[in-house]
């Protein structure tokens, strides 16, 4: 989805130093609110495609305005409300009761607790490229021009652009369609090197590369 | 604790704080979710998983040059000989500086980055700047955080865009040449390994 998630290149954003910057989150709901998300996902209380495609699909002003923890929690309430966890209004309705001064008791369930934290320690690799690869290592590469309404892991300051290939990293469904539940088969992931020129056009900065993890479906030869 | 952070800081809370707290009580009084499942993530990331995790892979990776190889051909491997490994961990790989080659890490798209090593990242690191900057201004973004690099090094600018998590390898200062293993990670802070900052050797020495 061409987004203004997809920020590569985009201008008019100022510094990146800021006082605070340093820190991971400023206020203590930021990260139970990560936690949610992260339960939301395990325990099966959401529904539709995963936290990500939601997030992309805020509304951009929304996006742009909202702190990154913000926006988990837009993303968690919505696939909540897809999956019918929750009914439209009840946060709502949560809000009025606890500005009027309701206090809500926790719930305790330890073996939730071991999950998560399990399931956080737990890694799930790509699986291994396939010998039958359409690109090798040295090859040149040009994205495709494309212009997906969805998800896509394919950032419009790569399109149309020639790389080379610096290895195969595994392989895996494309997340373009395979977030939407399509069952989708592993397809190579490269290892696409740009040349800054070949991004950008000439720059007051002296070159440089720029590296990304490519599905074989963005790809042709060049 | 989200109840007694209210009794700690009294300013009324944000509409978002507010809006957090209520799905939180929702999730909560329904059973869905735990409280205690909440801390224990939270507690996760503040307490075990962290910039910590990284610098013991780098000070090992510098102490020890078969340890090094590995960890730079099979990073999830080596990363967990250490015991560290989890979400957004699950193909780690490392990018080694080198005196004429300088890697930094990114994710353009999103804020993708590699938690078991790094813990969760910077405010900055999320950032619209950073994320739209970095790959297309990556020498005005270092020297905004006091990294000038000689026109003679090859900035590589590592875009998280697929399910590949990135750490930087730093160079080791030739002055710690016969420094422990501790003192090392010490001096490899988060930024080392994100690619934004290089370790320096009189920060340990103070320390």
């Amino acid at each position: 989805m061409d987004g203004v998630h997809d920020m590569g290149g985009m201008h008019g954003f100022g510094p990146v130093v800021e006082p605070g910057g340093e820190l991971a989150y400023h206020e203590r709901w930021e990260p139970r609110v990560f936690a949610i998300q992260m339960l939301v996902g395990l325990e099966g209380l959401g529904a539709g495609p995963g936290g990500r495609p939601v997030r992309e699909g805020m509304d951009p002003a929304h996006y742009l305005a909202a702190s990154y923890y913000e926006r988990w929690l837009y993303s968690a309430e919505q696939r909540l409300l897809r999956k019918g966890t929750i009914a439209p209004g009840e946060v709502e309705g949560a809000i009025e009761r606890l500005d009027a001064g309701e206090s809500v008791p926790g719930h305790q369930d330890a073996a939730m607790a071991e999950r998560i934290v399990a399931h956080l320690r737990s890694v799930y690799p790509m699986d291994t490229p396939p010998a039958d690869a359409r690109f090798g290592p040295g090859q040149r590469v040009r994205v495709k021009r494309m212009h997906p309404a969805g998800h896509t892991r394919c950032p419009r300051y790569v399109r149309g652009a020639d790389g080379v290939v610096e290895c195969v990293r595994g392989a895996e469904g494309l997340p373009d369609r395979a977030v939407y539940g399509e069952q989708v088969a592993p397809e190579p992931v490269y290892s696409v090197a740009f040349r800054s020129l070949d991004l950008w056009g000439p720059s007051e900065e002296t070159s440089w590369t720029v590296l990304l993890d490519l599905w074989d479906s963005y790809l042709e030869p060049a | 604790m989200t109840h007694d952070h209210d009794h700690h800081h009294p300013r009324p809370a944000s509409a978002v704080e507010l809006r957090a707290r209520a799905l939180e009580a929702l999730l909560a009084e329904r059973g869905l979710v735990s409280t205690d499942a909440i801390d224990a993530v939270v507690e996760l990331y503040e307490q075990d998983v962290g910039p910590q995790n990284g610098a013991k892979v780098v000070a090992r990776a510098w102490a020890d040059e078969r340890y090094r190889e590995r960890l730079l051909t099979a990073a999830n491997e080596a990363i967990a000989e250490l015991g560290f490994a989890g979400a957004e961990g699950d193909n780690m790989v490392v990018v080694a500086n080198a005196p004429a080659v300088h890697n930094v890490i990114v994710c353009t798209l999103c804020s993708c980055y590699p938690w078991p090593v790094l813990g969760l990242p910077p405010s900055w690191y999320k950032s619209s700047p950073y994320r739209a900057r970095v790959v297309a201004e990556p020498r005005a973004v270092l020297r905004e955080f006091g990294l000038e690099l000689s026109d003679e090094v090859e900035v590589r600018v590592w875009d998280s865009s697929a399910e590949v998590r990135y750490l930087v390898l730093p160079l080791r200062p030739p002055e710690t040449e016969d420094w422990s293993e501790e003192e090392l990670a010490a001096i490899v802070t988060r930024d080392c390994m994100i690619g934004t900052a290089v370790p320096i050797a009189r920060e340990a020495a103070i320390a």
